[in-house]
C-alpha cells in the first residue's frame, strides 16, 4: 500500500512539474547596452500560445542595485523575470517602474516588493479602476498563465525629472498619448530610451485609452528630439536609430485621415473596419485587428465631427 | 365489432387531412450553421410559428469578430446585393436577455442600409431576417465573441451627473449612400442613456420607436421600433432610396417615458 501512495505521489509530482513547464515563459534577457537588459516579447495579440508575453520589459544595474523597468501580464512572469535578473546578478532590486496602467505591463508586480513600485499618480489611479476589469478580461483570454494574478498599486508616486540612482543619470519623463498616463524613462548614462507603449514598432499601437491621435503625435515629436541611441519600444524589436518614429508618424496620420474622411463621407463603424490597409503597413503586425479596436474607440468622436447639432434636447 | 372498422377508418382519414393542412405550412427551418441552442426559439418567436424560412447571403451583416466594448457593437445590416423588396428587417442578438434589437419597416422609402451599435451579454449570434413582397424570410448571421456585460453594464449616462443637460440632443447630418444608390444616407445620433432595465435599480428607459418622415408632406418614409439590446447614445445610419429626393427628413424618436424627440436633416 505504502507503494502504491510512494508512486501516486511521484506520478503527481511528476506530473506537477510537466504542467509547471508548460507554463514557462522561456524569459531570456539580451544586453543591449552596458548594464541594460530588454526582455522581447512576441508582436502578437494576448493568446494562449504566447500567455501574454507580447511586451517589452527591462531592467537597468546599477553600482547599488537593479532598476526593473515593467512586469508583465502574468505573476507567473513577474516571478520568471525575477528569476532570470537573479541569473544575471546578485544585486537587490531598488525600483520598479511601471510606464503605464495597461495589464500587459503591470501583472507582475506581485513578484516585487510593493514598497518599490514606482508609477506615474495617474497611471495609479487608472489602475485602481480599471484594473479588475482588466484582470477578468485576461483570465478569459489566457487561461491558466494567469493563475494568482492580482493587481497590486504602485505605492510610489514618480516625480519626473533627472534622478541618479546607483551612479546610472536617469530621466523620467511623463507624457499623456498612448494611455492617459505614460511614463519613460531615458538612461543618459547609455543613451537607452525606454518608450514604453508610446512607441511600438512592427505591431500596430493600441488606442484604447488614447486622449486623441494629435496629442499622442505632439509628444512623439517631443520624445524624438531626446538625446538617445537605442531605441526600446513598448511592443516590437529594439533598434538603434529613429524608424520607429518614422513609422508610427506614418500610421498614426494614416489612421486620423482614414477617420476623418470616412466620418466626412457618412460611413458607419462597420464599413470603416474593412477599408484597405496600404501595403507599406503590411510588415506591422496585429494591424486589422488594431484598426477595428480603434474604429471602436476613436471613431465615435470623428463621426461627432461630421454632424451637427439639429436638436438641443436638455 | 364491426363498427369498429368504419370509425379506425376515418380516424386514418382525419389523420390524412391533418397531414395534409399543416405539411405546407410548416415549411423546413434550415439548419443554424452557427449552431446557436436559441435558432429555432428564436426564428418562432420573432417571425412566428411556420414562417417560410432560409439563409441569404444577400442578407450581410457587417459587425466585427470580437465585440471590443460589450456596450457599443457596430452592427450594419447591408442590403445592396438583396434581390427582392424589403417589407420588414428584424435584427436580433441570440444570446442576450431580451434578443430583439430592432424591426424596420420601410414605407415610402427603401431602405438599403441600416446601422445601429449594440450591447452584447456574452459571444452570441446575431441574426437579421429580411421579409421580402411573397412573406418570405431570408436570414443572415454573423458571430461576435465577447467577454461580455454589455446588457447589465451601467450606463455611461448614468455615471454623469449632467446627464439631463444633454438628454435628448440630436446631432446628424445627410449624406451619399453607399454603392450608388440614389437617395441619401442619414445619419443622426441622440444623447439618451437607453437603460435596459438590467441594473439594479434603475428602471428601463429607452427609445422604443424611430419614425422618418418627408418633412413638407409628413409622409413616413420608415418605421423602426427598438428594443433593450440597442446601445446608449444610439447613432442611426439609413440608406433611404426614394424616387423624388426629400428636401428634408424629419425624425422622430419616442422613449417610453413619454419623451418625443423632433429634429430634421436637410431641406
Amino acid at each position: 500500500m505504502r507503494q502504491v501512495l510512494l508512486l501516486l505521489g511521484c506520478l503527481m509530482v511528476g506530473n506537477f512539474t510537466a504542467h509547471a513547464d508548460a507554463y514557462r515563459y522561456s524569459l531570456e534577457p539580451l544586453e543591449i547596452a552596458p548594464g541594460v537588459w530588454v526582455f522581447e516579447g512576441a508582436r502578437e495579440d494576448f493568446a494562449r500560445a504566447n500567455g501574454g508575453n507580447i511586451v517589452n520589459t527591462a531592467f537597468l544595474i546599477t553600482e547599488e542595485g537593479v532598476v526593473v523597468f515593467d512586469t508583465g501580464p502574468s505573476r507567473r512572469y513577474g516571478e520568471q523575470m525575477r528569476e532570470a535578473i537573479e541569473a544575471v546578478t546578485a544585486l537587490p532590486i531598488t525600483h520598479v517602474f511601471l510606464s503605464h496602467h495597461h495589464p500587459d505591463h503591470v501583472f507582475g508586480n506581485q513578484a516585487f516588493d510593493a514598497d518599490i513600485l514606482h508609477a506615474l499618480e495617474g497611471t495609479i489611479q487608472r489602475l485602481a479602476a480599471q484594473g479588475d476589469d482588466f484582470a477578468d478580461n485576461l483570465y478569459r483570454a489566457l487561461g491558466d498563465w494567469m493563475r494568482g494574478t492580482e493587481v497590486v498599486l504602485p505605492t510610489q508616486a514618480v516625480t519626473p525629472g533627472r534622478v541618479t540612482i546607483g551612479g546610472r543619470e536617469i530621466e523620467l519623463i511623463a507624457m499623456s498619448g498612448h494611455s492617459g498616463a505614460d511614463l519613460v524613462l531615458l538612461d543618459h548614462t547609455t543613451g537607452v530610451l525606454l518608450a514604453a507603449d508610446m512607441v511600438f514598432y512592427q505591431r500596430a499601437p493600441t488606442t484604447p485609452h488614447t486622449p486623441g491621435i494629435d496629442v499622442w503625435r505632439e509628444e512623439l515629436r517631443t520624445l524624438e528630439a531626446l538625446d538617445f541611441r537605442y531605441l526600446v519600444p513598448g511592443h516590437g524589436p529594439v533598434v538603434e536609430g529613429t524608424e520607429p518614429f518614422e513609422q508610427m508618424h506614418d500610421y498614426l496620420a494614416w489612421l486620423d485621415d482614414t477617420l476623418r474622411s470616412a466620418a466626412g463621407a457618412g460611413m458607419t463603424a462597420s464599413e470603416v473596419m474593412a477599408l484597405p490597409i496600404p501595403e507599406r503597413f503590411d510588415e506591422i503586425a496585429v494591424a486589422r485587428h488594431e484598426l477595428m479596436r480603434s474604429v471602436v474607440h476613436l471613431y465615435g468622436r470623428y463621426e461627432l465631427e461630421a454632424l451637427e447639432l439639429i436638436s438641443e434636447g436638455g | 365489432m364491426p363498427r369498429l372498422l368504419p370509425e379506425s377508418r376515418r380516424c386514418v382519414w382525419l389523420l390524412a387531412l391533418a397531414w395534409l393542412t399543416v405539411t405546407p405550412v410548416a415549411a423546413e427551418v434550415p439548419e443554424d450553421p452557427f449552431r446557436s441552442p436559441m435558432w429555432d426559439y428564436n426564428l418562432a418567436r420573432y417571425l412566428g410559428e411556420g414562417a417560410d424560412i432560409r439563409h441569404s447571403d444577400t442578407v450581410v451583416l457587417k459587425a466585427p469578430p470580437f465585440a471590443e466594448d460589450a456596450t457599443q457593437v457596430p452592427l450594419t445590416v447591408d442590403l445592396s446585393a438583396f434581390p427582392h423588396a424589403v417589407q420588414e428587417v428584424i435584427a436580433w442578438v441570440d444570446l442576450n436577455p431580451v434578443p430583439h434589437l430592432f424591426t424596420l419597416r420601410p414605407e415610402a422609402a427603401d431602405i438599403r442600409t441600416v446601422a445601429l451599435n449594440f450591447r452584447i451579454q456574452q459571444a452570441s449570434t446575431v441574426r437579421a431576417a429580411v421579409r421580402d413582397d411573397q412573406d418570405a424570410w431570408h436570414i443572415g448571421s454573423i458571430h461576435v465573441e465577447a467577454a461580455g456585460g454589455g446588457c447589465t453594464a451601467p450606463s455611461v449616462t448614468a455615471s454623469n451627473p449632467d446627464w439631463a443637460n444633454s438628454f435628448g440632443q440630436v446631432r446628424g447630418a445627410l449624406f451619399s449612400p453607399a454603392g450608388g444608390m440614389v437617395g441619401s444616407r442619414l445619419k443622426a445620433q441622440v444623447m439618451h442613456p437607453m437603460d435596459s432595465g438590467m441594473v439594479a435599480n434603475i428602471h428601463r428607459f429607452n427609445i422604443e420607436s424611430v419614425e422618418l418622415r418627408h418633412t413638407a408632406s409628413q409622409q413616413r418614409l420608415a418605421s423602426m421600433s427598438l428594443s433593450e439590446s440597442a446601445s446608449e447614445n444610439p447613432l442611426f445610419v439609413f440608406d433611404l432610396e426614394h424616387d423624388d429626393a426629400p428636401a428634408g427628413i424629419t425624425l422622430l424618436l419616442r422613449d417610453n417615458g413619454g419623451n418625443l424627440i423632433e429634429s430634421r436633416l436637410g431641406g
